[in-house]
């Protein structure tokens, strides 16, 4: 299979991981969600409040919008950074002070909202059915009861894929469409311990590109 | 090597005796799953954590439960926090009392939270010690390993 030199030398450079924000107030909670997120091969941003949720996100936008207009000239590392900042799923805890992870949810999925893409999954140590499904009706991916597992992180998998096929960049040609067509899908295991890493890429047609191909994330299955 | 041998015995029987009398359940054996080349110092990172902050939610209970004029949204929300990071790292027993805790708060019986206030605390310094004789048996091993 031929790849794109361009395409082959970014895939050695960048290790793109699914980055999680993830939001508790508890200092316990983070530290295991953080290794359990690790240890699926995720980045991992935590935060303490729905606050910090929300600051962090707006950071991010403002940050996007600095790369993303000097796109045109930048190097390849610096857009490949622009999109492995992106948050690709928030988790949050519904019990929170202030700002829950319900008033969270529905911030981030408001109409308007420049979040309202990135799923969203709850976590809660009480299993109340008329709280679960006010937050799936809201727009929550999943509900996850706490304390979490290793297995719950795989319910989180088509979440995670669904959200990197999204489209994240304006610039939209023929190609993109035809692009569907061509996707190849490349599964490459690698050994890391125990674990199976399967990567999953969408290569554009291999003509000298104005844009960068997207290299999705490794994922621990 | 006999010590080698005999405290890895006494680890093993220990864990299972933590397991056996409900001091400890799966989520613990979990944690331990976490643990690798990668976070070696996983588990005890994490109880330390859970220690510290069993030890700020006692205190704070304490003197809650104590005021003339209970405030038991107060106290539960404590209870609730507690609740949480003793099942987090499988904490069975503390997780417990917890529940039952809960349960007298939304009674208002301020009597019930009282023993339920010290069964807390007798539960948690149970497990403090059980899981710190844990930790020494496992750093002795490590170091005879050497």
């Amino acid at each position: 299979m031929e790849l794109h030199p361009d395409f082959a030398d970014t895939q050695q450079k960048q290790k793109q991981h699914f980055h999680v924000l993830a939001v508790d107030d508890s200092l316990i909670e983070r530290k295991l969600l953080e290794r359990l997120l690790t240890e699926s091969s995720c980045k991992v941003t935590c935060v303490d409040s729905g606050d910090k949720a929300l600051e962090y996100l707006s950071l991010l936008d403002s940050q996007e919008i600095e790369y993303s207009t000097d796109l045109s000239s930048s190097p390849p590392s610096a857009q490949q950074e622009a999109g492995y900042m992106k948050v690709n799923l928030i988790m949050t805890d519904y019990s929170m002070p202030g700002m829950s992870g319900y008033d969270l949810l529905k911030r981030v999925k408001m109409q308007g909202s420049s979040w309202k893409d990135i799923p969203v999954v709850v976590m809660s140590s009480e299993n109340v059915p008329s709280r679960i499904s006010m937050c799936m009706e809201e727009g929550a991916e999943e509900f996850l009861l706490k304390p979490l597992q290793l297995s719950d992180l795989k319910k989180l998998q088509p979440h995670l894929l669904k959200s990197l096929v999204h489209p994240t960049e304006d610039i939209s040609t023929s190609n993109d469409h035809g692009s569907d067509n061509n996707m190849m899908h490349d599964i490459t295991t690698l050994n890391d311990s125990d674990n199976v890493l399967v990567s999953e890429r969408k290569v554009m047609s291999p003509e000298p590109l104005e844009r960068r191909p997207k290299i999705n994330g490794l994922l621990v299955v | 090597m006999d010590v080698m041998i005999q405290l890895q015995r006494q680890l093993r029987e220990h864990s299972a005796f933590l397991r056996k009398e409900g001091y400890l359940d799966d989520q613990f054996e979990q944690l331990q799953k976490l643990q690798d080349e990668s976070s070696p110092d996983f588990v005890v990172e994490v109880v330390s954590i859970f220690f510290d902050d069993s030890e700020k939610l006692l205190n704070n209970l304490a003197k809650a439960v104590e005021q003339k004029a209970v405030d038991f949204k107060q106290v539960d929300a404590h209870v609730h926090q507690f609740k949480g990071s003793s099942a987090s790292i499988g904490a069975k027993r503390v997780k417990n009392v917890c529940i039952e805790f809960r349960n007298y708060c939304e009674a208002q019986n301020i009597d019930e939270c009282l023993i339920c206030m010290q069964k807390l605390q007798f539960e948690y310094s149970v497990l403090k010690n059980q899981l710190e004789y844990l930790f020494r048996l496992e750093q002795q091993i490590r170091a005879a390993g050497v």
